[in-house]
């Protein structure tokens, strides 16, 4: 995103500035550590995968480490710093004391959010499904591991993208309203997203996790994976589309009205 | 003021004329105003506080076209009346106004405007050149090539425009924020601090830049601490102290208000006694002692005359400086006696 490329430059200044904030600093190596994590559990697997099959180590790291915990931190990381990093170096009002809509600017920075934590995560995920696509073959099953982790991973990858979009939009409004965004932000995935919503039904289906994983068993339609009162499709794309929008909104109201001290 | 401007494409509402209460007559009688001018920046019994703290009290001031200082000890809410200009923050009472419609929020008033904030950080990972382009593209200037070679011609930084930011120096970073100021020609101008850390030649560079676009007919508004920098590009200043307006108006005549009072100067040099001797005898010194430390601490009623002294009399005795400086409590001391007067 240097001057070589000046249609995004002009186009979506906000947004090119912010990916080059994101490659300039650490936030986009912590989250490809983080992307890179499950491969590294799908390596340990390969050397003793027991009678764990290629599709239950996926499944059960997908649903029990990725989303919960890797996904969440991931985004958190990102996109509290889109504002934070501004708030904390003062320099928002060199994009605040300009004739620019407020609305577009927050659209620029979660754009931005996206566009450097999805390819990091879904290529993550790509890699440790091949990685775990090396494990013991399913005899029960007559196609080739490669071929029926297909569809698993295109669930995975659909819930990704939902749960991305909408922690990147609630962690962005987070950021503008809380001083402490990143810390508060781990707090809530550790007790909310991780901790209670393991043990209290109530609380994880309220989640963003609990959204997630309604697009993931919805889209992959196996009936041996399930969640407990689990979203129709429809049902929780548009608790995604919602709440996101509301998120957005608010953080562009937010940042109209707030002091820049 | 009741200039119009086209509705702001992305506010709700119409960019309302700032409800002013005063009569345009009474505005143009404003403090800071020489008779007859059109104020361009109004501050109309503006206050601003933080819980308890009271940062800015009941400040009125007009500020028409030409370099204005802002001239104050630290702290006493400069920064703060900055900021409000700017919209940055919000009065708690009272009422901003530029070219006569609010500042905060307004888009069209955002377009005629450039701040240089006093923090020093700007995006590190962008060159020069870079930075100023994306202020030029954010403003939505025509040509924001065109608009940022000019802009970086101004400050003279068109050979380091290619660097990161960085990498530069306290006094680049200051030249590359006025050419983002400037990037898009705005006619209200405010900087904050803007020759800190700025070397003697940059300092130079900077003062004769402020003064061109005063004679241009831009309202350039300039904070400081400094009496005698601000006296190199300014003719009107407003003087804060606490937070309130102690003085407005021209330079020359607070000046020598200022002068009446003792000032306050420390001096550290490799033989204070005998330098300390020498000073007694010169008249623009009214008392000297050495501390503890074995710094001088000497009291004068003439700080332009001791200025000069200094100097020669080292030379004479042959003593060695290490430092001379103004002592701030004294400072405030002076802008305080201006709030008393």
């Amino acid at each position: 995103m240097t001057l070589a490329t000046p249609l995004v430059w002009r186009a979506l200044p906000v947004f090119a500035l912010t990916v080059r904030q994101f490659l300039a600093g650490r936030m986009a190596r912590v989250t490809l550590a983080l992307a890179l994590l499950p491969t590294l559990f799908a390596l340990i697997y390969l050397v003793r995968p027991g009678d764990v099959t290629p599709r239950g180590f996926l499944t059960t790291t997908f649903q029990q480490l990725f989303l919960p915990t890797l996904l969440p931190i991931a985004v958190l990381l990102l996109a509290t710093s889109a504002f934070g990093n501004e708030l904390e170096d003062r320099t928002l009002p060199y994009l605040t004391l300009k004739p620019r809509a407020r609305p577009r600017i927050v659209l620029e920075k979660w754009l931005a959010v996206l566009v450097v934590a999805l390819p990091l995560l879904l290529g993550g995920l790509a890699l440790t499904t091949l990685v775990a696509s090396r494990g013991p073959v399913d005899t029960a099953s007559r196609v080739a591991p490669e071929t029926a982790l297909g569809p698993l991973l295109g669930a995975m990858a659909g819930a990704t993208v939902a749960g991305t979009v909408l922690l990147a939009s609630v962690f962005l409004l987070v950021s503008l309203v809380v001083p402490r965004a990143l810390l508060a932000g781990m707090v809530y995935v550790f007790a909310w997203e991780t901790l209670l919503g393991r043990f209290l039904p109530g609380v994880k289906s309220v989640s963003i996790r609990h959204a997630a994983e309604s697009v993931f068993v919805a889209l992959l339609g196996d009936p041996d994976v399930t969640v407990e009162g689990a979203s129709t499709l429809r049902g929780a794309l548009l608790a995604v589309a919602i709440v996101s929008l509301v998120a957005l909104a608010l953080a562009a109201w937010r940042l109209r009205t707030m002091d820049l001290e | 003021m009741t200039e119009t401007t086209p509705r702001p494409r992305w506010s709700a509402r119409p960019a309302a004329a700032a409800p002013l209460s005063m009569p345009p007559a009474e505005r143009e009688a404003l403090p800071g105003l020489v008779a007859g001018a059109s104020p361009t920046v109004v501050f109309e019994h503006v206050s601003r506080w933080y819980g308890d703290i009271v940062a800015v009290s009941d400040v009125s001031f007009g500020v028409a076209a030409g370099v204005t200082g802002l001239l104050g000890p630290n702290g006493a809410g400069k920064s703060t009346i900055l900021k409000l200009m700017a919209g940055l923050i919000s009065p708690s009472t009272g009422t901003i106004a530029i070219h006569g419609q609010k500042t905060r929020g307004n888009p069209a008033v955002y377009k005629r405007l450039g701040l240089v904030p006093e923090q020093e950080i700007v995006y590190p990972f962008l060159t020069g050149r870079e930075f100023v382009r994306l202020n030029a593209v954010l403003q939505e200037v025509v040509d924001p090539a065109a608009a940022t070679a000019r802009a970086i011609g101004l400050v003279e930084m068109e050979e380091a425009a290619e660097r990161a930011v960085g990498g530069y120096s306290k006094g680049m970073r200051q030249r590359i924020k006025v050419a983002a100021a400037l990037v898009h020609d705005p006619d209200v101008l405010l900087l904050d601090e803007p020759l800190n850390g700025t070397d003697p030649v940059q300092r130079a560079g900077l003062i004769a830049l402020l003064r061109r676009l005063g004679a241009e007919g831009r309202t350039v508004i300039v904070s400081s601490h400094v009496l005698t920098e601000v006296e190199r590009f300014a003719d009107n200043i407003l003087v804060i102290v606490n937070g309130k307006l102690a003085a407005a108006g021209d330079i020359l005549a607070i000046r020598d208000k200022m002068d009446e009072h003792p000032r306050e100067v420390m001096i550290r040099a490799d033989d204070p006694r005998r330098f300390a001797a020498a000073l007694i005898g010169d008249r623009s010194t009214s008392a000297v002692r050495v501390d503890g430390d074995g710094r001088l601490l000497a009291q004068t009623h003439d700080i332009r005359a001791f200025s000069r002294a200094v100097p020669l009399l080292a030379r004479r005795e042959g003593v060695r400086l290490l430092e001379v400086q103004a002592v701030d409590e004294s400072l405030a001391s002076v802008f305080a006696y201006l709030v008393g007067r």
